[in-house]
């Protein structure tokens, strides 16, 4: 029983850890392998697209999901807790463009996310989540952004990261790849070779999930056009959107 | 004439028993019109009652402030300029003062048409008891006059408060007026929206040993009292000195200008400047 | 009488070339009787922003400190200043949240964009309905009087020491025909460079 504390709720064991955190990123370690790259013009985030069966559908298999029109998200662990945080996410998102007819800069978003997080590892009957999120969103202070949240609750950006299975070898892989003046499309080939080591089977556009975010040569973030029409919705037309890549757009990028 | 129009428009005259036909020669009470319907007050509140709804077409001038005080060299008449419907300043030059005739004043608050009205019209009544009697009416009569006509309509919707002030046989004299048909004299009074703060001023100011420059000064200070704190009055102030030899208007005078001490007399009959601006050093310091 | 009208107060902000004026007169009275000549209520949300908030007194005040809470967690939450538009959308929000219990205040919203210096200006009704003007906007117990002088004073691309006449014109004549603001008026001059505030000599009847 000396452990026994670390399977009722969260506390801290007598060395100072909290079991079930540590736990639950084990449970992230075991998912697949999902990874993200800033480049000079947007950023990428993209995983595997496991299938647990031939059977299955593929066409309702999502991994990488949107938040609102600027910001998207990717994950490794656990599915149907990552679909708990986007919806929760999605709200806070809206919420957010209620109040203030904008959409929430990145890092706040992050932020929402990470608090929601961080209460699941305090909070009476309840257990940590068991994903962590890569977080990729554009906005006019600070341009694009590459986020990555742990069960714990913490959250640091990165130029380029990767999770799950494969962390290890994907960084190490990224590490000697990147530079910060990648285009965005290098950045997409750049994460389709580091998914591909390691890969599982036949990495085809039906067993990847991309979404990019690409900001236009001609937006000048710090002058948006009618920026100051007011009463204009939170994302204005032309401006940088997160969006997913289609299969035909991924096996373009394949066969390159 | 009059009464073949009523029979015309089917408009029932008020009952001018009371007084003589305005046209039957006399010299009387004209006859007035009343609303064709069984509630007549009742069919006029509708649209000039400010209190059950604001947004009544015809609106009455309420905001005033007016004051009259006795003292040994006579009587001080002094009152603001401010026209107001609703929050609206609709004039800043509204002669408050009526001239009645050369030794009779009357003051205007409440409704302007009425007092204007009804003041003319005692002044119509004056002059005939003048050549009537060959000798002018005093104070007290002529105010009993006009307050016999506002009781007379009581009830009706007349709104009046008025101050009558003049000098006769008996010396100073100041009668209040209203459209209740109460009817008083007293040494002070202050009557509109503003009367409390003149008040104010005016009672911590008052002697009847006043000199005439010491009054004049305390009627002047007493209507820029309430001018400063009452939204509905302000603007100007009309100053009348009332002597034995009859009235004499003493300027027409901005409170603005009286506030930052700017105001001078444009003539030798109009009253002397006060010897310190009356608000913007005391407010705002001149450090 | 309207509880809008209980103490009395007036607003006005107007656009110019690189630059925006919001004056706010400073009266604070009961009803008809004046009781205060130091009455502010035109507040700086952050270096190139105001916002002026005439209605009731107490609400005026509330709403001053909610927005200065609500804006200073953005600043904190988001690492930047909030934006003319953003904060004039946090304005209608905060008041439609009371849309059945409202404050009794019609804000306006006047700034300089951070990033390129365009004039903003804004103005909403007391539960919170947005109108975003080019020209100018008026709020308060005087607003029906300064509509009149504002549209024959204003002209397009004032140069910030015309647009300060102009609005400071506007308000003054305006409150001399309202018996409920006036006494004494204060005058925000927001440019790219610098915020110039005037106190502004008026009428005390």
């Amino acid at each position: 029983m000396s452990d026994s504390y670390s399977f009722s709720l969260t506390t801290f064991s007598p060395s100072g850890q909290l079991k079930q955190v540590d736990h639950a990123l084990a449970a992230v370690a075991q998912g697949t392998t999902s990874l993200g790259v800033k480049a000079s013009n947007g950023v990428v985030i993209a995983t595997e697209k496991k299938q647990p069966s031939p059977l299955v559908d593929d066409s309702m298999l999502e991994k990488v999901a949107l938040i609102c029109p600027t910001i998207g998200c990717v994950y490794s662990g656990m599915g149907p807790d990552f679909r708990q945080l986007v919806t929760a996410a999605r709200k806070s998102a809206q919420a957010y463009w209620k109040m203030f007819n904008e959409y929430p800069p990145t890092r706040v978003m992050v932020g929402e996310i990470a608090s929601i997080m961080q209460g699941a590892t305090q909070k009476g009957g309840m257990r940590p989540y068991g994903c962590s999120l890569l977080v990729a969103g554009y906005d006019k202070t600070r341009g694009s952004s590459l986020y990555q949240v742990d069960p714990s609750g913490s959250y640091w950006a990165w130029k380029a990261s990767a999770m799950g299975k494969n962390m290890v070898n994907a960084k190490t892989f990224l590490e000697k790849r990147y530079n910060e003046d990648i285009s965005l499309e290098d950045a997409i080939h750049t994460s389709l070779l580091t998914l591909k080591e390691g890969f599982e089977g036949q990495m085809t556009e039906k067993t990847v999930d991309i979404g990019i975010i690409h900001i236009p040569s001609e937006w000048d973030t710090k002058n948006p056009p009618e920026a100051l029409a007011g009463d204009k919705a939170g994302h204005l037309p032309g401006m940088p959107a997160f969006r997913k890549l289609s299969e035909e757009e991924i096996k373009d990028h394949l066969t390159l | 004439m009059n009464a073949f129009a009523n029979e015309l428009n089917g408009a029932r005259g008020i009952d001018a028993a009371l007084h003589d036909d305005f046209e039957g020669g006399s010299g009387g009470m004209p006859t007035l019109q009343l609303p064709n319907t069984a509630d007549p007050t009742g069919f006029l509140r509708e649209y000039t009652d400010e209190q059950n709804d604001p947004s009544c077409r015809i609106k009455i001038n309420h905001g005033t402030t007016t004051l009259a005080f006795k003292y040994k060299g006579g009587v001080i008449v002094a009152v603001d300029s401010r026209a107001t419907a609703g929050s609206y300043v609709a004039s800043g030059t509204v002669k408050k003062v009526i001239e009645i005739n050369p030794y009779l004043l009357g003051t205007m608050a409440g409704g302007a048409a009425d007092c204007q009205y009804w003041e003319t019209y005692l002044g119509i009544q004056c002059r005939l008891h003048e050549l009537r009697n060959r000798e002018r009416i005093s104070v007290a009569a002529a105010s009993k006059y006009l307050s016999n006509i506002t009781y007379s309509y009581k009830g009706k919707g007349l709104s009046m408060g008025t101050m009558i002030c003049g000098w006769d046989k008996g010396g100073p004299a100041i009668w209040y007026v209203d459209s209740d048909g109460s009817r008083t004299s007293g040494n002070v009074f202050s009557v509109g929206s503003g009367s409390t703060f003149a008040y104010g001023v005016l009672d911590q100011g008052y002697s009847y040993e006043l000199s005439d420059d010491e009054a004049l000064e305390l009627g002047r200070r007493s209507i820029y009292a309430a001018g400063h704190r009452d939204a509905y009055s302000g603007n100007t102030i009309n100053l009348y000195i009332v002597k034995e030899t009859g009235w004499t208007h003493k300027g027409t005078i901005d409170i603005s200008e009286l506030h930052y001490g700017d105001w001078k007399p444009k003539n030798e009959n109009e009253f002397r400047a006060p010897s310190e601006p009356y608000g913007y050093d005391i407010r705002h310091g001149t450090e | 009488m309207s509880i809008m009208e209980y103490n009395g107060g007036s607003v006005v902000a107007m656009r110019g070339k690189k630059c925006v004026a919001i004056a706010g007169d400073l009266r604070l009275g009961n009803r008809n009787m004046s009781l205060a000549a130091n009455f502010e209520k035109v507040f700086p949300i952050t270096q190139k922003l105001y916002v002026g908030l005439p209605g009731l007194a107490t609400d005026v005040l509330t709403l001053r400190d909610t927005f200065r809470f609500r804006t200073n967690m953005y600043k904190l939450k988001e690492g930047r200043e909030i934006e003319p538009n953003t904060f004039a959308h946090l304005v209608s929000s905060t008041l439609y949240e009371r849309r059945w219990s409202p404050y009794f205040v019609e804000p306006v919203v006047a700034g300089l964009d951070p990033n390129n210096s365009e004039p903003f200006i804004a103005a909403t009704d007391l539960i919170g309905c947005l109108n975003f003007a080019k020209d100018f906007v008026v709020s308060g117990t005087a607003s029906d009087k300064m509509f009149g002088m504002a549209e024959s004073l204003w002209e397009p691309d004032l140069e910030a020491e015309d647009l300060f006449e102009t609005v400071s014109q506007t308000l003054l004549n305006g409150v001399d025909r309202d018996a409920l603001s006036g006494w004494g008026a204060v005058v925000h001059l927001i440019t790219p460079e610098k915020i110039i505030t005037r106190s502004l000599k008026s009428r005390m009847d």
